[in-house]
């Protein structure tokens, strides 16, 4: 494929264009590809991490949307991962239900919650919003162990039948990656819209300045319960999904450690990028990992790795990546006596 | 006497805005000693004032982000002490801020589309599927970004993101964004503070154009540079009102110039 020689600046400017969009979509196809042959090269666990890498970034999206274009701190996303968890655990092994069914229940109940307590809530904001979060999670994390009609307590819930699609039973790793990735991609691509819309703008005016935001006609307190249970649907549904694809769900998996690392892994993508939350959940997946394989110090070394990333990195992941991406392509050539 | 919620009262039907005996105190501060000003419709009015005289705590009270302890706001003839800040907003009664409220991680231009919103009315659901109706919504509030942006002299610094201007600008950038969905009633606090000689005159043609244009304008300030431009001042101090009517007789006035001038 040969690039037309730079003539003049118009034809320069189109080159330009054109060769950045090629350039562009030979990368996706690349990725595509290489994201099609991963689960037939790579180890049946690997793959396994990489069902979670997505279901973490699916919800840990909601963690960043909330922190990076709204300016709010939320730890308990746990919960709405739960609610979704145990909605499809009872539904699926109690009354039978499929997996949908069970998964629309769970985001329900998860909107719902959400809205209920983060009316009150919402009003609230910097430290004493975070910790009222965490109290959320806290009060959440009791109430699973409590619950045990419903959530069998410490001994959990088991034999939670797997997604079937079509007649095609998801019973491995593989095949779960190849449901789960575009699902994933698919609400990329559909939050990646609401931040560039009227809504959008909406958001990041209110997180850069509230008081001009209600000035503007902005109602802030209803865009931020609205994030808040947008945020609380996407919990829900990775919690249905994890809970399928595992067959079993325990209350572990539903403490305040998780939503500590949804939100770290919305710090450590970068949560001003609607990609980087992507980097964020195979950081937190991959890494302590590969990390155990060094030996007992592993927890150590993964808290080293953090902060030097959180130091090095302070628009996360998904900034380094938006930066280098403009740096070796940017939208237009430099103006002429701008320098390089 | 007319009910307060009837739909007309006895107000003049020039008056666009009027505050009547509205007082607030912080603590034992007493900060407004009922207050009374008319705003009439289609007019420019100044409202000047040493500082600390309570002229942005009136603002915050216009504006609905304080509630007086005592006395009306009055807004088409209607009181709206009970109306929130959004709906003042939408209502057409827009403010700006006496430290400029940019959107500092925007740019410029994305600041006054950020400004069209109350406009357009696309839900987050249809802005999530890029619905035709949210596409032509969002084309709309760019097209008239760079229109606005064009008139206000900010196309240059378009694409800058907005924190990054300086003051003068930003406030330049404040007004276009308050101005960019036609308010009726347009209150400015301290509008000329950190502007350089040019940038007042250029800000004085301004509001003399929006306000041709029928456009209500109140504007705040503790100097009297910007007040040739307006056609009644009232003078606010230690939380009264001393002196209204035209400028020129109420820079005349003893008890202003005592006041006020310290004469
Ligand atoms: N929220 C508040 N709490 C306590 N005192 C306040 C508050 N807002 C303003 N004040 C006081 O009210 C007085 C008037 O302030 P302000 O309305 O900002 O005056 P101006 O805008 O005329 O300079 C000042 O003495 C100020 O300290
Ligand atoms: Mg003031």
């Amino acid at each position: 494929m040969s690039v037309e020689p730079i003539r003049a600046p118009a034809a320069a400017l189109l080159t330009h264009r054109h060769l950045r969009r090629l350039v562009g979509a030979t990368l996706a196809l690349a990725g595509i590809a290489i994201w099609a042959a991963l689960p037939q090269v790579l180890s049946r666990g690997t793959v396994d991490l990489l069902v979670f890498t997505a279901l973490y970034a699916i919800a840990g999206l909601g963690v960043a949307f909330l922190l990076g274009q709204c300016g709010i701190v939320s730890l308990a996303q746990s919960v709405f991962y739960g609610i979704g968890a145990y909605a499809t655990a009872y539904c699926c092994t109690t009354w039978g239900w499929p997996w949908y069914a069970a998964l629309v229940i769970g985001m329900v109940i998860s909107g719902a919650t959400a809205l209920v307590i983060g009316w009150p809530v919402l009003r609230l904001s910097g430290y004493f919003l975070a910790l009222a979060t965490l109290a959320l999670a806290t009060i959440g994390h009791v109430l699973f162990l409590e619950w045990d009609w419903l959530t069998g307590g410490t001994l959990g819930v088991g034999g939670i039948p797997q997604i079937s699609l079509f007649g095609l039973v998801l019973n491995t790793p593989q095949k779960f990656y190849y449901f789960i990735w575009p699902l994933a991609a698919l609400i990329y691509w559909l939050l990646y819209n609401l931040l560039h819309s009227r809504s959008g703008y909406a958001m990041r005016a209110m997180r850069d300045a509230p008081a001009a935001a209600l000035v503007l006609g902005i109602d802030v307190h209803k865009l931020k319960v609205r994030i808040f249970v947008l945020s609380a649907l996407l919990g829900s549904l990775a919690g249905s999904l994890f809970a399928n694809y595992v067959s079993f769900v325990s209350v572990d998996s539903f403490g305040v450690d998780r939503a500590v690392s949804f939100l770290l892994l919305a710090v450590v993508g970068g949560a001003q990028s609607v990609i980087g939350p992507l980097f964020g959940a195979a950081f937190v997946t991959l890494v302590p990992n590969l990390l155990s394989r060094v030996g007992d110090v592993h927890p150590l070394l993964f808290a080293g790795v953090l902060v030097v990333a959180v130091i090095f990195l302070p628009q996360g992941m998904g900034g380094l990546v938006t930066t280098l991406w403009r740096r070796l392509w940017p939208p237009a050539p430099p103006a002429p006596g701008s320098g390089t | 006497m007319t009910r307060a919620d009837a739909p007309l009262t006895t107000t003049p039907s020039s008056a666009l805005l009027e505050v009547r005996a509205v007082s607030k105190s912080f603590g034992g501060l007493h900060v407004l000693r009922a207050v009374d000003l008319t705003i009439a419709r289609g007019s420019i009015t100044g409202l000047i004032g040493p500082n600390g005289a309570g002229k942005s705590t009136l603002f915050n009270i216009v504006s609905g982000f304080l509630a007086p302890d005592r006395g009306d706001v009055i807004y088409h003839g209607r009181p709206i002490g009970r109306i929130s800040v959004v709906d003042r907003s939408r209502a057409g009664l827009v403010r700006t801020f006496q430290t400029p409220q940019v959107f500092g991680h925007l740019t410029v231009r994305e600041n006054l589309v950020a400004g069209c919103h109350k406009l357009g009315r696309s839900g987050m659901l249809a802005d999530m599927l890029g619905l035709p109706l949210a596409r032509r919504e969002l084309a709309q509030m760019q097209r008239r970004a760079a229109l606005t942006a064009a008139r206000f002299s900010l196309e240059p610094v378009a694409d800058v993101l907005a924190g990054k201007l300086p003051v003068g600008q930003q406030r330049l950038l404040e007004l276009a964004r308050a101005a960019i969905a036609d308010p009726e009633l347009l209150c400015l606090d301290e509008p000329s503070s950190g502007l350089n000689g040019d940038e007042v005159d250029q800000l004085a043609r301004m509001l003399t154009q929006l306000n041709e244009e029928g456009m209500t304008v109140f504007l705040v300030s503790h100097d009297m540079e910007l007040m040739g431009c307006a056609a009644t001042v009232n003078v606010l101090c230690f939380g009264e009102t001393i002196a209204s009517g035209p400028f020129a007789a109420v820079k005349a006035d003893p008890r202003v110039r005592e006041a006020y001038l310290g004469a």
